[in-house]
């Protein structure tokens, strides 16, 4: 089957109309979650400290999306992931990735500019990876690829399993929930938060270091 | 010109050794090969294995299988052996006497004694009263740190805090004055509110000492002598920890309890005895030695080794049709070990190791499997095949092909399932014992100590040494020295413990340290083949005086391990005993003893 531009229009604005609905019916429950406060400290510079790991985010996280692709506020999510990190003794650094919205490109930096060589990629939908320097960009140390499935404990593990590693310990891979109907329930809007992402990057833009009022 | 071939099932491998017997009665082994034995050894299923071994062999020899003129089995005398495990102690703790678990990241340091209370009591403490906070699951941590400095800044004395998340760095951190805090509490609603409790967290790579002492503990409470005798077990459990919390309740009591498992009757050909398993594996095995020759060993029916011994003799029993009741048990190994046992009565899923016995058990029955394999070999086959020889007869004979030997001699047939020795004589008479316990049994004590619960894992434990990627271009071996790689390692190895098995680095998902698995291992091959490989050597040594042996030649599969033949030389050398592995024929290395032995005795005999 081709798929035309026409036909991606028509699912997507039909996904649009059904979210619109459900928005509705929710938009009661669901607060708007709240805007995160960062301030940039220039230019993100790789690390000499053997005790940090670097979290890096993509470049809408905070800016034009505030919660992932499940409604967990992406302040919590970064609160938990410095959290894991902190509850083993580590240092945490927060960069800006702007050139490219890929969330194994995003950690794969955050893990070169990280002085233990561990870093952490999060997209604003939930996606995530801890990655090592040494490893190819689209390896990784452990692999959060299903947005919809993390969960804000994850965060927290996530930050912890990372910390482990930068220390030099064996921590058991997070444990991550598989399901074959999290892709077709979902991915209609994966795709759009994805585009909402890609908005933001500019190629030639360095990665930005960051700090947040949590 | 004829092909013959000798096949030795074992309980792990089938091996096969081809050979060409000229008229004249010369003999040459023309080829030889290995393969996993398929089903228990001694049952029909074993013709699978012995085909496919069978195959291997011939074919680059580029001869069909109906051209073999004989095949020859060996006489396993079949052996069975079983392997289980017993605990005999076990620890309970009554009324939340206490918590020492160990959670990674527990907060501060030093001891804090005061008196439980909830944190959203906090309000209501009383001026002048040391207190120890409980922070239950719900609670964020910053909320948690919040209250507490609140609370501390208004005049309440908090000493420690009690919590259930693994909060306790991060709250830790967030205070003005730092308290020791034990975090990962799990069943934190079981922690009793009013009563006297002690916190202590050490600092890192260090243990805590006061909880660990009885009479610390009875200065912290004021305990009377008669009190503080109680808290002797729980000062012993909280031995080693990082972090620890002691509540006093009124009627809280914690005691280490002895497992009834049952007892075992040895039956000698002189005497009789009776072994209690909560006795431990010395006294068993003290026991077994005075009463041996053995023949044959009872379990006391309803009991844990009752139920395992009734399994080996129903299984022995399917093998060769008999009825249960006319198979022995001959032999048993017990080896001492420990078992990580959940404590029962425990609020954070604290562990302590429990005292365990690992048994072995080894069934000796007739020669009628073998035959029934061998018939239904010559079925399938179309080649005559017979059972050959006994084992450890044709064992030593293939052994002595070894370059440089010569009755008389020893070996040590160091397998699977059974640790078998014999001894030739100058005048070439051999005298030969079967004993439970060997390679299974090591698998098995290193899954129980390190509570791996996966044998698979055991066994690669077992067999390779361990490393430690450290970073992904380089790794650190158990002996510490350090290997370099150009090429970066899989990603999954890194920071990961790994067995370096042939294929390639396999790595291990557990939090143990290298040293400790290893020292686990070497342990558990100590515990079995030193301690059978003299069992066995006193039983066949002239006058039962294994210093009148001068020759041991290690052959089978555990002789090919890494570090068993360096400890059994190094045992041996005590008795003034030189130990070699076995170079079968000059190039099989300590495998396919029995199967070249077979076809050398057949030649023998044509002769």
């Amino acid at each position: 089957m081709n798929i035309t531009e026409d036909m991606v229009k028509e699912i997507i604005l039909e996904v649009l109309q059904e979210m619109q609905k459900e928005g509705r019916a929710a938009a009661v429950q669901k607060p708007e979650a709240p805007a995160l406060r960062f301030r940039e400290v220039g230019e993100a510079k790789p690390g000499t400290n053997r005790n940090e790991v670097v979290v890096g985010i993509s470049p809408a996280f905070g800016i034009s999306m505030n919660k992932t692709i499940i409604d967990i506020p992406l302040q919590s999510v970064l609160k938990e992931v410095l959290a894991g990190i902190e509850e083993e003794g580590l240092k945490s650094r927060l960069i800006r990735v702007i050139r490219t919205a890929d969330v194994g490109f995003i950690a794969h930096e955050a893990a070169k500019l990280s002085g233990s060589g561990i870093g952490i990629g999060i997209q604003s939908r939930g996606t995530s990876v801890i990655h090592q320097k040494d490893l190819a960009p689209l390896q990784n140390l452990e692999l959060f690829s299903q947005a919809p499935l993390v969960e804000l404990e994850t965060f927290r593990a996530m930050g912890r399993n990372a910390a482990k590693y930068a220390k030099g310990e064996q921590p058991s891979p997070v444990p991550v929930r598989n399901d074959p109907m999290a892709r077709p329930r979902y991915q209609g809007l994966a795709a759009l938060i994805h585009n909402k992402e890609t908005q933001f990057v500019k190629p030639d833009m360095p990665s930005v270091e960051l700090t947040v009022a949590m | 010109m004829a092909y013959i071939a000798g096949i030795d099932v074992g309980n792990n491998t089938t091996e096969v050794a081809v050979a060409q017997l000229d008229p004249g009665g010369e003999i040459t082994v023309v080829a030889s090969s290995i393969v996993r034995t398929v089903g228990i050894k001694g049952t029909l299923s074993n013709a699978r294995g012995v085909i496919e071994a069978l195959d291997r062999a011939l074919a680059p020899l580029g001869i069909p299988r109906k051209e073999l003129g004989m095949i020859l089995l060996n006489e396993a005398t079949p052996v069975i052996g079983d392997v289980a495990m017993e605990t005999i102690t076990e620890t309970v703790i009554t009324e939340s006497a206490m918590i020492g678990h160990n959670p990674a990241t527990p907060g501060g340091r030093g001891l804090g004694v005061g008196v439980t209370i909830r944190l959203d009591r906090l309000d209501e403490a009383a001026p002048g009263v040391q207190y120890i906070v409980i922070v239950p699951g719900e609670t964020d941590f910053r909320d948690a740190a919040a209250r507490i400095s609140g609370a501390m800044s208004s005049g309440v004395e908090i000493a420690g805090a009690i919590i259930r998340k693994d909060d306790a760095v991060l709250i830790n951190n967030r205070l003005h004055r730092p308290i020791p805090i034990v975090d990962e509490v799990s069943h934190i609603d079981r922690v009793p509110v009013g009563m006297p409790a002690a916190v202590e967290v050490a600092g890192p790579g260090k243990t805590i000492d006061k909880l660990s002492n009885p009479y610390d503990i009875a200065t912290l409470f004021n305990l009377d002598p008669e009190e503080t005798k109680k808290v002797v077990p729980i000062a012993r459990a909280l031995m080693g920890t990082r972090s620890a919390v002691v509540i006093k309740t009124p009627h809280g009591d914690i005691e280490e309890r002895r497992i009834p498992a049952g007892k075992i009757l040895l039956v000698g050909e002189l005497r009789k005895a009776e072994a209690a398993i909560a006795e431990g594996a010395e006294a068993i095995m003290a026991k077994v030695a005075g009463i041996s020759p053995l023949v044959e060993i009872h379990a006391e029916p309803g009991t844990n080794v009752g139920g395992m011994f009734e399994q080996v003799r129903k299984v022995m029993a399917d093998l060769t049709d008999q009825p249960a009741g006319t198979i022995r048990v001959r032999d048993i190994l017990a080896v001492d070990t420990l078992k990580p046992q959940q404590v029962l009565g425990s609020l954070a899923g604290e562990y302590s190791l429990g005292n365990a016995v690992g048994l072995a058990a080894m069934v000796e029955t007739h020669k009628l499997p073998m035959q029934r394999l061998a018939r239904k070999l010559e079925e399938e086959l179309m080649v005559p095949s017979c059972v050959g020889g006994v084992e450890a007869d044709m064992a030593i004979r293939g052994a002595l092909t070894t370059p440089g030997t010569k009755a008389p001699m020893a070996i040590l047939d160091l397998g699977g399932g059974s640790t078998d020795a014999s001894v030739i004589t100058e005048d070439g008479k051999v005298s030969s014992i079967h004993l439970a316990g060997a390679g299974d049994m090591v698998t098995l004590l290193i899954d129980t100590e390190l509570g791996l619960e996966d044998r698979d894992l055991a066994e690669k434990i077992k067999c390779y040494p361990l490393a430690k990627v450290e970073t992904l271009f380089h790794m650190r071996h158990e002996d510490g020295s350090v290997q370099f790689f150009n090429e970066p390692l899989d990603p999954r190895l890194f920071g990961r413990v790994v067995v370096l098995a042939e294929s390639g680095p396999i790595p291990l998902h557990t939090k143990e340290q290298p040293a400790r698995i290893a020292a686990v291992r070497r342990e558990a091959k100590k515990k079995v083949f030193v301690r059978n490989g003299l069992r066995a050597l006193e039983r066949v040594a002239p006058a039962g005086n294994i210093r009148l042996i001068h020759f041991v030649v290690l052959v089978g599969g555990s002789a090919l391990d890494f570090e068993i033949p360096k400890m059994i030389s190094d045992a041996l050398v005590e008795y003034g005993v030189v130990t070699g592995r076995a170079n079968v024929r000059g190039t099989e290395g300590p495998r396919n003893a029995v199967a070249t032995g077979l076809v050398l005795a057949y030649a023998e005999l044509q002769r």
